[in-house]
């Protein structure tokens, strides 16, 4: 494949920064090896270890829900396919589809709590995309994609970008 | 990296495992709230069975129906299940149930954690229980363990410490559970000054487990230590110090009186604004209110062991510093009073709970404030002025805002509305014998009665009988709750959407009753600006 490509990538929100992680943890941290640092001054060491089990126990916890940080999906929208790469935890599942017989579909309610489902179909098969976004969010991708690919039998011009390598 | 092609299948995403698997291996943090609020439920009726034996004693003066071995197992058991059994777990319910649904999350942040916090807890409160049934009876030294007293146990001891070693392992995770489900899973646009009181507090809470809870463990693994290791931490006759292990007890205790509070403030703080159509008066200034009370709960652990003998600056500084809490405390009652002022209010049930908080937690607050005046605890300590005070700061503290957030959120957790006549009916009752019950302690304490005795002067005979007649209202008049609840899950009208006019917040704007899965995507800005409505 060569040519005009138009990539874009999503990727689920997370409130915390691995910054701002850190410094809870750092903070969380100072706060119970400091109390049980002054136990273990006046002798009472046993605080300390369980201190420092808990704080491993903090620090693994803020790890594993950081990971969801890296659910990567990636859409890359050329003259003739659509990609669609969703990555995480190493494993990737990816879909392509021809552009031209391609369409997009925001599916509407048929759960009040998934307002809809963005998906990508060609030939009975579809690939769902930004589940993890918000309506709005999901709606504005929903008419860029469209613009992008077009409807069935539709190939629209792709706006200028980076040339594909 | 594995590579393969996707073509996705629709999934309704509202599946649901069945049977006695949806509840053992559940992650669902729905389930998973249903299961410590039916747990908690359970323990408070043992709790109060315990409670009830305790004043069906007192009923009069002499022995009538336990030995005083037994009636102290009473008093300990009493306290142990109902703090760590039933309050406790009850707040980590609502979390469960609430914190998701509130911040727009779809689940908390460690699912499978939340699972093993739960199911620690029946085998912990089976081995604290089964201490009734071992040689030399239940543990009889108190909620507070004080050694050399504590260590005399026999059986009961061991099994005693390895149960709140289990518990404090189920807090902890529990608790970090809520800290990073709150800090990395809140939806976008809900940023911290938006999340919602309940949310605010259980924060702050969590946070003060994950700070204290070391403490007592290691408090108690001393004590196990230097029963059957030969250890001398708190061993007089080997260096050690007794008294010490009060100020690392009552540096946990301490703040733990707060964890069992702070989030009924944070129920309280959700349930006015809705009942008088009025945004919180105050939002940030409750929020910064809330992070006092927590920060001071730290400096204040010896006013509960001014007898002790402590240098006269050590008493200046916890006394005044005990003081200075009814500074934040007093910002909130104002807030909430001020919330009310020229609202349009109404009296559902939860509303009037909400109300009994008020008054009767500010009742607590102030014999609290009478306890941190060094001279005057001289007299008051260790005697019923002190279960007084703190059975109205934790019954119709805690308890009265878990019941009233049990009546506020349960038709949005079923789906159905409960019997509201009979819920103000079990409200009545509850304040009414609430107040007989423990309105006389104070009598009693001033007089001169001790705590922990199960016989006392005949001077004492009349306010212990009306006591216990108040106990026993107030005790039957629980039995009201769950056959509400019952009644509601199975016949209760259809309750609607936002059941209640004047309520905000994201779980309002999910159906009733709450689906399996919710928020699997983020609600909108929108939705979160309506919801934040404080």
């Amino acid at each position: 494949m060569s040519g005009i490509a138009v990539r874009i990538e999503l990727a689920p929100h997370c409130s915390l920064t691995p910054s701002g992680a850190r410094t809870l943890f750092l903070g969380t941290c100072g706060v119970s090896f400091g109390i049980a640092g002054l136990m273990t001054l006046r002798g009472y060491w046993p605080v300390l270890a369980y201190a420092g089990l808990e704080m491993l126990l903090l620090g693994w916890a803020l790890h594993a829900s950081l990971q969801r940080r890296h659910r990567i999906e990636t859409i890359v929208v050329s003259e003739d396919s659509v990609e669609i790469e969703a990555r995480w935890r190493g494993m990737a599942t990816r879909a392509v589809f021809p552009r031209h017989w391609s369409r997009v579909k925001l599916r509407d309610d048929f759960s009040r709590l998934r307002p809809a489902r963005l998906e990508i179909e060609s030939g009975g098969r579809c690939c769902e995309i930004g589940s993890f976004l918000t309506g709005q969010e999901r709606q504005r991708l929903a008419l860029r994609l469209a613009a992008l690919i077009g409807g069935m039998a539709d190939s629209p011009p792709l706006p200028p970008g980076k040339p594909r390598g | 990296m594995a590579t393969h092609a996707h073509a996705a299948a629709h999934d309704d995403h509202d599946h649901k495992p069945h049977g006695w698997r949806r509840w053992v291996f559940s992650t669902n943090h729905k389930d998973i709230g249903t299961m410590y609020l039916v747990f908690a439920c359970t323990m408070f009726f043992v709790g109060g069975t315990m409670a009830l034996i305790i004043r069906a004693e007192l009923f009069q003066p002499g022995l009538q129906f336990v030995d005083p071995q037994f009636f102290n197992s009473m008093t300990a058991m009493h306290a142990l299940v109902m703090i760590f059994g039933a309050i406790m777990p009850a707040w980590v319910g609502l979390a469960n149930w609430m914190i998701p649904i509130q911040i727009g999350a779809p689940d908390m942040a460690l699912p499978r954690l939340n699972n093993l916090s739960f199911w620690i807890l029946p085998f912990a409160f089976l081995i604290l229980l089964g201490t009734l049934f071992v040689p030399g009876g239940a543990p009889a030294g108190g909620w507070t363990m004080y050694p050399p007293l504590a260590l005399q146990g026999g059986d009961s001891f061991p099994m005693m410490i390895f149960a709140i070693h289990l518990r404090g392992i189920s807090s902890v995770l529990g608790a970090i559970n809520v800290v990073v489900t709150i800090m990395n899973m809140r939806a976008p646009g809900m940023n911290l000054l938006k999340m919602p009181m309940f949310v605010w507090t259980w924060l702050i809470t969590a946070y003060l487990l994950v700070a204290v809870m070391p403490v007592l463990a290691g408090a108690v693994t001393m004590l196990l230590t230097d029963h059957f290791f030969g250890t001398s931490f708190f061993a007089a006759s080997g260096g050690g110090d007794p008294v010490m292990f009060q100020h690392i007890f009552w540096f946990f205790g301490h703040p733990e009186v707060y964890i069992m509070i702070l989030p009924a403030f944070g129920i309280v703080s959700e349930i006015i604004p809705t009942f008088s159509r009025k945004p919180l008066f105050g939002y940030e200034s409750m929020v910064y209110a809330t992070a006092a009370i927590g920060f001071l709960s730290f400096i204040v652990w010896a006013h509960h062991m001014f007898t002790v003998g402590m240098p006269l600056a050590g008493q200046l500084f916890f006394m005044l510093a005990t003081m200075l809490i009814s500074v934040p405390t007093g910002v909130k009652v104002f807030n909430w009073c001020a919330t009310m002022t020229r609202g349009s209010l109404s009296f559902e049930p939860p509303m009037l709970f909400a109300l009994a908080f008020l008054f009767l937690f500010t009742i607590g607050g102030f014999s609290g404030l009478m306890l941190a005046i060094v001279p005057a605890d001289f007299q008051y300590q260790d005697s019923y002025f002190v279960v007084a005070h703190f059975h109205y700061v934790l019954v119709p503290g805690s308890l009265f805002a878990i019941i009233g957030a049990v009546y506020y959120w349960l038709p949005k957790w079923v789906g159905r509305m409960y019997d509201q006549k009979l819920a103000t009916w079990h409200f009545w009752l509850s304040a009414i014998f609430v107040n007989v019950l423990f309105f006389p302690q104070h009598f009693l304490g001033l007089a001169g009665m001790p705590r922990r005795i199960p016989d006392y002067a005949t001077q004492f005979a009349d306010w212990n009988m009306v006591s216990s007649i108040g106990a026993f209202g107030f005790g039957f008049s629980q039995l009201l709750l769950p056959y509400i609840i019952i009644k509601c899950v199975k016949s209760g009208a259809k309750a609607a959407d936002r059941t209640w006019d004047g309520a905000h917040g994201l779980e309002w704007e999910l159906p009733s009753p709450a689906p399996f899965h919710s928020w699997e995507s983020p609600p909108s800005a929108a939705v979160i600006a309506r919801g934040a409505e404080h």
